[in-house]
């Protein structure tokens, strides 16, 4: 965008402008690094961080002092791996080794790496890795076996997709598949992040009972960016969506992306966002787990981005023809209400969940399944925080049986109102009645009045 | 469940076994359980009646006639009983009160009676999620410790008598007359399936009508409509459990207690009122989505309704169409059944999508059968 369109679109979109000012002046981060205390090799991994990842570096970059540097070279670890899996110039015998032994490889002192493609994009952190893995050397001894851990989870089953042929080839089938893929580049980090909070005492002990909690958190992300990147994807002749589901819509995947296919492709997609809504709630639950403010912001942002990003996806024709993404104001208004509580962040998944449901279309198959797994989260949310409360609502009924004189006298006052009202209105139907008026003609066209006549059975629980 | 062993449940009996929801109970009786064998009350046999092979015992009876129930008792000998017998909630007026009361409340305290006199070791009750509203306030995410709406606070009187019988059942349990017999209550919301010829016959004639355009309020309100299946599978997981607690020596904990306790029963998947409808209509073979739809706000739809209950009052019919039809249109209503997942071990056996597919298609046939019948008279 010029300068001339950016201020006209600002001008016409006031609140986008108004979000990114409140989130750029007001925004105090809960920790800052302190460059002036940092050896070069640290200086170097937060360059490395700068440059590799846009969403994450200042997050990260915002943590708890303790998990500062073991999250950030988590982060550039398994950057360095997808760095090696992505790079297709690379043959399949350098690349499996590679990846099978990265988390010994990141212990040899000065290892460096240029074997990458000119157009790597992150091809020079691999040149300059010596640096990184000077400073894994000074993670305290239970932060690194996480990392190395997962490096070694994470780089086994990525080699494993390399070398699978056959879904490089068709891509993948089955929704099993499609959720096993989001476990190795999603689920993974999820697990050695929280482990990571866990060790260090910023989250509660309970997270690593209930793992599966964890996993939905990678799965939503995971899921949220596979449905929005379906064109880029498709580009890069790329299919992560499972077949299992698009083959109830279109013959063959290209179809998905032919205007002719236009409805079954957005049904499609209807189907893969009820599939990816269904961690929504596990991943407010997750956070509730978390007791430390900087490493909330941390998982909180990319959790509100990613049902931001739902929403927009959902029903939207133009993702089968370009790559779509939040606006820069919605997503500073996302951050700085991901950076409050979980109070705040119910209230942004709620937002979404009834954008969600607005969007909702009846001729959609996946229709009614969209608004229960809409209303699912409404009502995750009420049991973490309830807008009744049983005892209230007990005092009140017993409250209610001594009306005071004030109360009384009102009610005198309402009674006469209401009935000089009634008069009077009663009056004017029947003068007008007298002079012909069908006035039972008024209700019974209405429209309302036999739709709204079923409502009562609807209401009552009859057997 | 076909290859496990079915559990058992020795002699049971459904009493209003012909009704919409009695015969499903009959149905998973036979598909689910094994039962020595299954006994049917109700007014008239006739319909819903299982095929001959089936060896389901059809009894017809009024049930406030107390000997004549006590009489079949004797012969029949259930060991658990499910009372699902209730009529129609559907008029509001004296001469349906007074039928209200006769059936849910006398015919209640009949059958418990009945259950007392003749050893009956475990008794379910339907009873219903309205006990719980004013029809007039919200309930959000509602479980089993909001209060019961009671007296001159409870606008339906279908409603009050549902909780007056439900009170009745709870208190039979463990009671001095027959100490060993152990009652519970089922509150289920919203119920919808094969043999409705309410909630959907209605929203599939709104469709027909061509009445689908106009919604009141802001469809953000959630409701629980509750798939018939599924609430029978809770009133028979709730007649196993009674009878495990039975054959137990001692008093259960009071967090797992399961005699003495209601539950609410839904589909666990609230759904926004409007969306209901239209997952109705679409699966009826509306072709429309929402764009026709004109949204009237609440406050308009209640002057309305006012209007229109002040122009009926002047000409002295009934109204038919009223504020309490607009409240009951953008009202909340939906709960939390942790409980009867809990206790009881509940999980809706088939999806409200699923429901309302099944339910619709035999709405649909129905009307063919109907069609036919009446052009080969």
């Amino acid at each position: 965008m010029g300068t001339a369109t950016k201020a006209l679109y600002f001008l016409l979109h006031p609140n986008q402008l108004r979000s990114i000012i409140q989130w750029k002046v007001w925004h105090e981060p809960v920790h800052r690094r302190d460059p002036s205390k940092e050896t070069e090799t640290e200086k170097s991994c937060f360059h490395f961080l700068n440059l590799t990842s846009r969403s994450f570096s200042a997050v990260i970059q915002e943590l708890n002092p303790e998990l500062l540097m073991p999250v950030c070279l988590f982060y550039l670890v398994l950057r360095g791996l997808d760095t090696i899996e992505d790079d297709m110039t690379l043959d399949n015998k350098v690349k499996e080794p590679l990846l099978r032994n990265f988390h010994e490889t990141m212990e040899q002192d000065g290892w460096t790496f240029n074997g990458n493609g000119p157009n790597e994009k992150d091809r020079e952190l691999l040149v300059h890795f010596d640096d990184i893995i000077v400073e894994l050397k000074n993670v305290k001894k239970p932060y690194y076996e996480i990392i190395k851990k997962i490096t070694k989870e994470m780089g086994n089953g990525m080699a494993d997709y390399a070398l699978n042929t056959e879904l490089e080839a068709n891509g993948v089938q089955t929704i099993e598949e499609y959720e096993l893929y989001c476990h190795y580049v999603a689920g993974l980090v999820g697990e050695g992040l929280t482990r990571l909070f866990v060790e260090s005492n910023l989250a509660n002990p309970q997270l690593l009972v209930r793992m599966d909690l964890t996993e939905s958190m990678g799965q939503f992300l995971q899921k949220v960016n596979i449905i929005r990147d379906i064109h880029e994807d498709w580009v890069d002749k790329r299919r992560w969506w499972p077949k299992e589901i698009w083959s109830k819509y279109v013959d063959n995947w290209d179809d998905m992306f032919d205007p002719k296919h236009r409805e079954k492709a957005l049904q499609c997609s209807s189907e893969m966002v009820l599939n990816a809504l269904k961690h929504a709630e596990e991943c407010l639950f997750y956070m509730a787990g978390i007791r430390d403010q900087s490493v909330f912001n941390f998982v909180a942002i990319p959790q509100s981005m990613a049902i931001a990003s739902l929403e927009l996806v959902f029903r939207n024709p133009a993702i089968f023809e370009r790559n779509v993404k939040i606006t820069k104001g919605d997503a500073c208004q996302l951050m700085t209400e991901s950076t409050q509580n979980l109070r705040v962040v119910c209230e942004v998944f709620k937002r979404y969940a009834r954008r969600i449901h607005k969007k909702n279309d009846p001729r959609d198959p996946n229709f009614l399944a969209i608004s229960a797994a809409c209303g699912k989260i409404e009502q995750f949310i009420e049991s973490i925080f309830p807008t009744q409360d049983p005892k209230q609502i007990k005092a009140a009924k017993e409250a209610e049986v001594q009306p005071t004189m004030d109360s009384l006298e009102a009610f005198y006052l309402i009674c006469s109102a209401v009935s000089v009202l009634l008069l009077l209105g009663g009056a004017m139907v029947c003068i007008a009645w007298y002079f012909g008026a069908q006035v039972d003609q008024v209700f019974k066209n209405m429209d309302i009045k036999t739709t709204a006549s079923a409502i009562p059975s609807i209401v009552h629980e009859e057997l | 469940m076909a290859s496990e062993k079915k559990p058992a449940l020795g002699s049971a009996m459904v009493i209003g076994g012909c009704g919409f929801l009695g015969h499903h109970v009959v149905r998973l009786l036979l598909r689910d359980y094994t039962c020595s064998s299954i006994s049917v009350i109700d007014l008239r046999c006739t319909r819903n009646r299982r095929p001959e092979s089936d060896g389901v015992k059809y009894f017809e009876a009024d049930i406030t006639d107390a000997s004549k129930l006590e009489t079949i008792f004797k012969e029949a000998k259930p060991d658990v009983v499910i009372h699902v017998a209730s009529p129609a909630a559907q008029s509001n007026d004296s001469i349906s009160h007074a039928l209200f009361k006769k059936v849910n409340v006398d015919g209640t305290a009949a059958v418990i009676k009945a259950c007392q006199a003749t050893g009956v070791k475990a008794l379910v009750y339907t009873s219903s999620a309205s006990v719980m509203s004013d029809n007039r306030s919200d309930l959000i995410n509602a479980d089993e410790r909001w209060p019961v709406v009671r007296g001159k606070d409870q606008s339906e009187y279908y409603s009050e008598t549902k909780a007056a019988a439900e009170e009745l059942v709870l208190q039979a349990n463990r009671a001095p007359e027959a100490p060993k017999l152990l009652t519970c209550a089922i509150r289920p919301s919203g119920i919808m399936g094969e043999g409705d010829t309410m909630v959907l016959y209605h929203m599939i004639n709104i469709y027909r009508q061509g009445r689908t355009g106009v919604q009141v309020g802001d469809n953000n309100n959630l409701f629980d409509f509750t798939y018939v299946e599924n609430v029978a599978h809770g009133h028979l997981l709730a007649a196993r459990a009674l009878l495990l607690t039975h054959a137990s020596s001692t008093v259960p904990l009071d967090h797992e207690r399961v005699d003495g306790e209601a539950f609410l029963i839904t589909n666990d998947q609230p759904v926004y009122f409007w969306d209901f409808a239209r997952a109705v209509w679409a699966a009826a073979g509306s072709p429309l989505g929402t764009d026709h739809v004109k949204v009237l706000p609440r406050s308009l739809g209640m002057g309305l309704g006012f209007l229109s209950e002040i122009f009926f009052a002047i000409i002295r019919k009934p109204p038919t169409f009223n504020r309490q039809r607009i409240i009951y249109s953008c009202m909340t209503r939906y709960y939390d059944i942790g409980k009867a997942k809990k206790r009881l071990g509940y999980r809706p056996l088939v999806s409200l999508d699923e429901g309302v597919r099944r339910s619709v298609k035999w709405t649909l046939e129905q009307e063919e059968k109907n069609k036919v019948a009446a052009a080969a008279k």
